[in-house]
This record gives structure tokens, sequence and C-alpha cells, in this order.
């Protein structure tokens, strides 16, 4: 692969690479882990690259290779836990200012997106990245009234974590 | 639901929360090996491939076919093994095209219906292959049993041929249970989580 192609990727994926940041938060539970995934993401990203023409937005196309990698080619190492610290969830949370009540709100609402399938927090990520559901039936390859029905599932499913 | 879209506005302020990469640092990760499912089944697939072939090769040079070549076998050893050729050489050429099209720019369910696909098709070659082996052992023990000088006397006593083939459906019984074990262990552990996904995809879709 010629110099310049590598060039150009590796500088849209450092524009781009807190997409992938992103899915590692939702798939990883320790540092390590968080590591392991996002170069596993870069490495089919790249060997993926060649096919990637320009027709969709490099976004859009490392959505869908970062989320294909992690759901369905990456392999935990063993030494990932599944355990999800309150310490880490103190991690996840931005550094914002909220207010105890909301805080401990989105501490439990991580809590429970942690307990979810991998299929099921793809939904969720796609959800919170405002992508529409024609986007997300053709990523996972459903149908689109199908991933409407899931979603509204894993949202009762959600709320079940949180009021048991 | 309201929790969810509290969710949703700390989510996109994380998003300077992460620690950057620089141009340097993804470099670095391009130019290390992948350690993905795909990778582990590629290697092990062509282990069990050029098991096969390896396995098939020794015993078309084995003595036992020359013996019997001279009985007048030899135009079936000859089909069986131009045929048996071609199975094999069908299933790698299938291996290898399935292998191509496994792409991570797929949809997420196509992406595992191309795994599991190339999965299959070494799965019906290990098949193929043991079927192979106990016809072969049953038909070798057969032509051994009725044709040779050696052997005539004994190929009559209805109780050592009782044990003789007795034995031959052990062994290969034995044979296809370490198969058997071999998947349950290593594909088992491999495709676990491809599997539980790819259930869960499914069950969506239904």
């Amino acid at each position: 692969m010629s110099a310049n192609l590598e060039k150009s990727f590796i500088q849209q994926l450092r524009d781009n690479q807190n997409i992938i940041h992103k899915i590692c938060k939702l798939y990883t539970s320790d540092a390590d882990s968080h590591k392991d995934l996002f170069q596993e993401i870069t490495i089919q990203l790249w060997k993926a690259f060649p096919k990637f023409r320009g027709e969709a937005k490099f976004s859009t196309w490392a959505y869908r290779v970062a989320l294909n990698t992690a759901i369905t080619l990456y392999r935990k190492s063993t030494r990932s836990i599944q355990t999800t610290s309150s310490e880490k969830l103190n991690f996840f949370i931005s550094q914002e200012e909220y207010n105890t009540e909301e805080e401990e709100q989105l501490k439990l609402m991580y809590k429970a997106v942690y307990k979810l399938n991998d299929i099921e927090k793809a939904l969720v990520f796609m959800h919170l990245e405002d992508k529409d559901y024609t986007e997300i039936a053709t990523t996972l390859g459903i149908s689109e009234v199908n991933a409407r029905v899931k979603m509204n599932r894993i949202k009762g499913k959600l709320k079940k974590i949180l009021n048991p | 639901m309201e929790e969810l879209d509290l969710l949703k506005k700390d989510w996109k302020k994380s998003e300077n929360s992460f620690e950057q990469l620089s141009e340097k640092d993804i470099y670095k990760m391009i130019h290390q090996k992948s350690s993905s499912v795909v990778k582990w089944i590629l290697i092990i697939s062509l282990i069990e491939l050029s098991i096969g072939i390896l396995l098939n090769v020794l015993s078309l040079e084995s003595d036992f076919f020359n013996k019997i070549d001279a009985k007048g076998y030899t135009i079936y050893i000859e089909v069986l093994t131009i045929v048996n050729y071609a199975v094999i050489l069908f299933f790698v050429y299938k291996f290898f095209k399935n292998y191509k099209t496994i792409s991570s720019t797929d949809s997420t369910k196509k992406l595992m219906d191309d795994i599991i696909s190339t999965r299959k098709t070494v799965q019906y070659y290990i098949w193929y292959n043991l079927i192979m082996i106990a016809i072969s052992a049953f038909l070798g023990s057969y032509v051994a049993l009725s044709i040779t000088e050696e052997t005539k006397d004994i190929a009559l006593d209805s109780s050592f041929r009782f044990i003789f083939y007795l034995t031959c459906i052990l062994v290969v019984g034995i044979l296809v249970f370490l198969f058997w074990l071999f998947y349950i262990l290593l594909y088992g552990r491999l495709l676990k989580k491809l599997f539980n996904n790819y259930n869960e995809l499914k069950k969506i879709d239904l």
C-alpha cells in the first residue's frame, strides 16, 4: 500500500478517533481492554481502507467497521473483567458539574447500559450518536421496523434494571 | 425515557474526555498484527486443510494399495483418488473464496454469515475426510480379507470377521469422538461470543 494512502488514513483516523474511543468505552471495562479493542479496530479499518472509496463519510464508514469489530471479530482478552466498579463509573461521567441527584441517576444509567448484551449496546450506542433507524438497520443488517421495535424493548429493559 | 436523554447529554460532553492518540501512535498500531476471530479461523483452517491433504497423500502412498494394485483393482483406486483430490481442491477453493468475502465493512449480520459459512466449509471438509477414512477402512479391510492368499483362511472365520469389523467401527468411532471434542473445545471457546451475538441478532429479525 502506498505511503500516500497510509498518510491519508492516519490523518483521518486521528481526526475521527473519538468514534473508536466511544465504542471502546461501551464494550470494554478497563484501560487495557480499551487499548486492545482500539488497536484491533484500527487494524480492521486499515485493512478495509483500500476498499473505502469515499462514497460515504469516513466517520460513517468507521462506525460500521468499529462496531463490527467490537461485536464480531474482537476476542476479549482473559485479563478483562466484567465488573463495573463505581470508580470506573466516575471516570465515565464527564467532568461537567451535575447536581448530586442527576449524577446518581447517570451512574445508575451507565451501570444499566453495561448490563445489556453486545447487540443491545450497539443500538444504544447509535441512539446516543443520533443515528436514525435507517442507518441503525443497515449497519446491523436487520429491518428498520425491527430495529425500532428492539430499541423500544431496550428502553423497557433499561427501565426495569433501573427500577427493579 | 428521560434517563436516556440525560445519558445522551453526558455522552456528548464526554467526547472531549478521551486521551488523544498522535499520528505516530496510530502508525504503530496499523503495523501490529491483528488478533481477530477471523485470523484465528484462518490459521486453524489452514492446519486442518493441510492435515487432510497429508492424510490423503500418506494413505495413497502406502504399501497396502500397491499390493491391491496387483490384484486388478487399479482402475477403482485411480478413480477414487482423482475424485478425492477433486473434492479436496473444491473445498480448498471454496474456503479461500469464502475467506476473501469476509469484510468488516459489511453489515454485522452479513459479516457473521460470512464467517460462519467459512467455518462450515472447513467443517464439511473434516466430515468428508472422516467419512472417507471410514469408507476406506471398511473397503480396505474387506478387500484385504477376501482376496489375499495369506488371509483367505482366517477371513472365512466368522468370529474373526466380527472382531475385525468391530475394531474398525471402534477406531472410526474414537476418531469421530476426538474430532468432535476438538471442535467443542476449540471453536466453542473461539466462537462463543460470535454465536451468541448472531442468535441475538436473528431473534430481533424474527
